[in-house]
């Protein structure tokens, strides 16, 4: 049984549990206390059936990647699941062949050598059939790879990414694996008969006998080699992204502080299978010389090398986070690698008015505009009058002077220095008993919601003008006019908002539909999360994004963000509306006068 | 001798004197945020600035000082800045404002 031809793969398969354990165990040392009790509390619990289910599925089935792209899924799926089946045949066959459960591993894999003619019982043809089968949906995974990579088209992905000398090498003997088991077979098949259909019809070939053996010896070559290579590169992540989503369901949190070799961000990095689906969703990608998109991220980490520019220039768009298979929270880790980039920025904020309040005042909303409402008076006026028409009292805290909400600082990488500016907002909303938060900008709402910890819901505008339309407090004539609606990051992708700003457009006129929106929509180009990117690279997105937007010929481009309004309506042709402003300002959609209306109040109603 | 009295002097802090050699650490700010060199002192990023509503920083004056090798201020300015970015959107030149200002309040002054 112990063939010398199999040391080539005993090897190289011990070896990669020898470094696997060390370096997943160097990982683990990173966890915090609060992390290893996580683990230990959920080990035996249903989140690790939960856990197994989402690994049967993304890790080998890679439904995610099929959903994006059917082509790409299948040849992921293919390679895992076909492979996954081979090593449950393999062991089935050597169970079913020698009566133990427990056989040396190489035994399963180079089975078809020690026992080239199984006695042609049932079970064994089925066995011999389905082990072929398998081995047939591996080769096609490796068919498609192979167009993959000479022509990418083929497989409907623009951009493929580029491997370091280690990937390549790695994925070279891959590619040899299979097409070698599937020779060597062959190769028995033809000298000492037996095999099934696949076999059978490669078997013809001219075999002689003299490379039946050497064909097994590349096969367990190949196969000790990929095993080798497996921990340093980035089939690394094969192993690694089972074990993160057991970690991530037993509720393991990322570590306050990114180090690239510790705790669940280890994991995270190194779950990254290079498969590129972030490349073709980033807004950004073909514009300039910037090849900062996640893929390049992750790999300068997992390398060590330096990452100031992937991590600067990316716009926070959250696009490649959405689509990305494997689930990496690729926003975090961003910003935590900022964190480490600039630790030795210097702020000083206490100049910043603080609040004191005896008496808080009551009322219904507090409007918040931020800092970006400022530069967008007409959205705060707009948002005014829909107040005061539907009879609402409020309070613009920001009216005067404004604070920050944090946010661009906190993306800068100075979480800390973001706490100055989270708590005087803070005490200054609480000095006021209102029953609502509502703020115009959706880069506040997402910090107000993230990070504020406040006494009172928060709304982004568009949710509350919404809820008010339902409950009948705001009327519109529906028009004939078309609206583009773009979705802003920070409210579509950050909180799932689609719908609502939506519905409040339908009361105004026609939604057209777009050929990216919702999850897909492209970011306006200003995103407060890029730090470097150039302001003519900025441009070409947002003319990206309005080419998408004009499509059509919409009377109005609206959208819900005074950043994304002002950033398109530089260069857009089409005039753009924040969407309290299309509820106010248009003349078709005329508001329906109740002949009992009463006077509206005006400003801070009381 | 005394030279002749004009009945007035050159301030020596007003003279602007372009052969003055940058510093190392501002050059470096210069080349990693190569859109400094693009401000035109316009004071847009002033004119709406929030740290510049509560304190002394105006970030035109801070690239005028730069240019001018006026340093001694630079750090300790920026240092009020929020990172807001209001000023990027005022400004006409495209000037990576926030960049810069990250750049100048890391530096190591000597
Ligand atoms: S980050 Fe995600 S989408 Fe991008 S290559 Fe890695 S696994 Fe694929
Ligand atoms: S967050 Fe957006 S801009 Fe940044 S890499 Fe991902 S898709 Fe590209
Ligand atoms: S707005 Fe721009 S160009 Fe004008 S002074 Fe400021 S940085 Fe310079
Ligand atoms: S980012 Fe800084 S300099 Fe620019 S407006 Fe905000 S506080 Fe002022």
């Amino acid at each position: 049984m112990m063939h010398p031809f199999t040391i080539p793969f005993v090897v190289g398969f011990t070896m990669m549990f020898i470094v696997l354990i060390i370096r997943y165990s160097n990982w683990f040392r990173g966890f915090s206390i609060e992390n290893r009790k996580r683990i230990a509390n959920h080990m035996f619990s249903r989140k690790t059936i939960q856990a197994l289910n989402e690994i049967f599925k993304e890790s080998l089935l890679h439904l995610k990647i099929y959903k994006t792209n059917p082509i790409l899924g299948y040849m992921h799926m293919s390679f895992a699941f076909g492979w996954f089946l081979l090593i449950v045949g393999g062991k089935l066959e050597t169970w079913y062949y020698t009566g133990n459960f427990v056989n040396p591993p190489q035994y399963a894999i180079f089975f078809r050598f020690f026992h080239p003619v199984t006695e042609a019982t049932t079970i064994h043809r089925i066995f011999d059939f389905y082990m072929e089968f398998s081995l047939l949906i591996v080769l096609s995974g490796l068919a498609i790879a192979m167009v993959k990579r000479i022509r990418k088209r083929v497989t409907g992905i623009k951009n493929t990414t580029h491997h370091t000398r280690a990937n390549r090498f790695a994925l070279t003997v891959l590619w040899f694996i299979f097409p070698l088991r599937l020779l060597a077979e062959s190769a028995t098949t033809s000298i000492h008969g037996g095999g099934s259909y696949l076999t059978k019809i490669t078997s013809t070939l001219p075999f002689h006998t003299t490379v039946e053996l050497p064909l097994w010896w590349a096969y367990s070559i190949s196969l000790g080699m990929f095993f080798l290579c497996l921990p340093f590169s980035r089939y690394l992540h094969i192993p690694t992204e089972m074990i993160t989503i057991l970690l991530k369901k037993w509720g393991v949190k990322p570590e306050l502080k990114l180090t690239t070799n510790k705790g669940l961000q280890a994991f995270e990095i190194h779950s990254c299978s290079g498969c590129g689906i972030c490349l073709d969703a980033c807004p950004a990608i073909g514009v300039g010389n910037n090849k900062f998109q996640s893929v390049y991220f992750i790999n300068e980490m997992r390398n060590g090398k330096d990452h100031y520019k992937t991590t600067g220039l990316c716009l926070s768009c959250g696009s490649c986070q959405q689509s990305c298979p494997v689930g990496i929270k690729l926003e975090p880790l961003r910003i935590a690698a900022r964190e480490n980039l600039n630790s030795t920025m210097q702020f000083i904020h206490t100049y910043l008015p603080s609040k004191m309040i005896l008496w808080p005042e009551t009322t219904n909303v507090i409007l918040y505009t931020g800092c970006m409402g400022r530069m967008n008076p007409r959205t705060t006026k707009s948002i005014k009058k829909l107040l005061a028409e539907a009879n609402i009292e409020y309070i613009h805290v920001d009216e005067d002077e404004n604070i920050c909400c944090g946010r661009p600082m906190a993306l800068a990488g100075a979480k800390e220095q973001a706490e100055i500016m989270i708590s005087r907002n803070r005490d200054i909303i609480h000095s006021y008993n209102g029953k609502v938060l509502v703020t115009t900008c959706p880069i506040c709402f997402k910090q107000f919601k993230n990070s504020y910890n406040l006494n009172l819901p928060v709304m982004h505008h568009s949710m509350y003008i919404n809820q008010l339309m339902e409950k009948g407090k705001l009327k519109r004539h529906q028009s004939e006019l078309n609206f583009s609606y773009h979705d802003p990051c920070e409210l579509g992708r950050a909180f799932n908002c689609y719908d609502a700003p939506r519905e409040v457009l339908k009361h105004a006129g026609n939604v057209i539909q777009l050929s990216m929106e919702k999850e897909k929509s492209l970011c306006c180009g200003n995103n407060m999360g890029t730090i470097l990117l150039k302001r003519e690279d900025r441009q070409q997105i947002t003319d990206k994004t309005l080419t998408v937007l004009s499509k059509n010929n919409p009377d109005y481009i609206v959208t819900s963000c005074p950043v994304c309004k002002n950033t398109l309506s530089q260069q857009s042709s089409i005039p753009v509306k924040d969407i309290a402003e299309v509820l106010t300002e248009l003349p078709g959609i005329k508001q329906k006068k109740e002949p009992s209306a009463s006077p509206l109040p005006q400003g801070k109603a009381d | 001798m005394c030279p002749l009295n004009f009945g007035y002097s050159v301030s020596e802090v007003k003279v602007i004197d372009l052969n003055q050699e940058k510093p190392v650490w501002l050059k470096k700010i210069f080349k990693l945020e190569p859109s400094l060199y693009r401000c035109i002192s316009c004071g847009n990023c002033a004119a709406i600035c929030t740290a510049g509503h509560f304190t002394e920083m105006k970030f035109y004056r801070l690239c005028l000082n730069a240019f001018r090798g006026q340093t001694s201020e630079l750090k300790n300015n920026a240092k009020a800045c929020i990172l807001c970015g209001k000023c990027q959107f005022a400004c006409p030149r495209g000037v990576n404002i926030r960049h810069a200002i990250m750049l100048i309040t890391q530096i190591q002054q000597p």
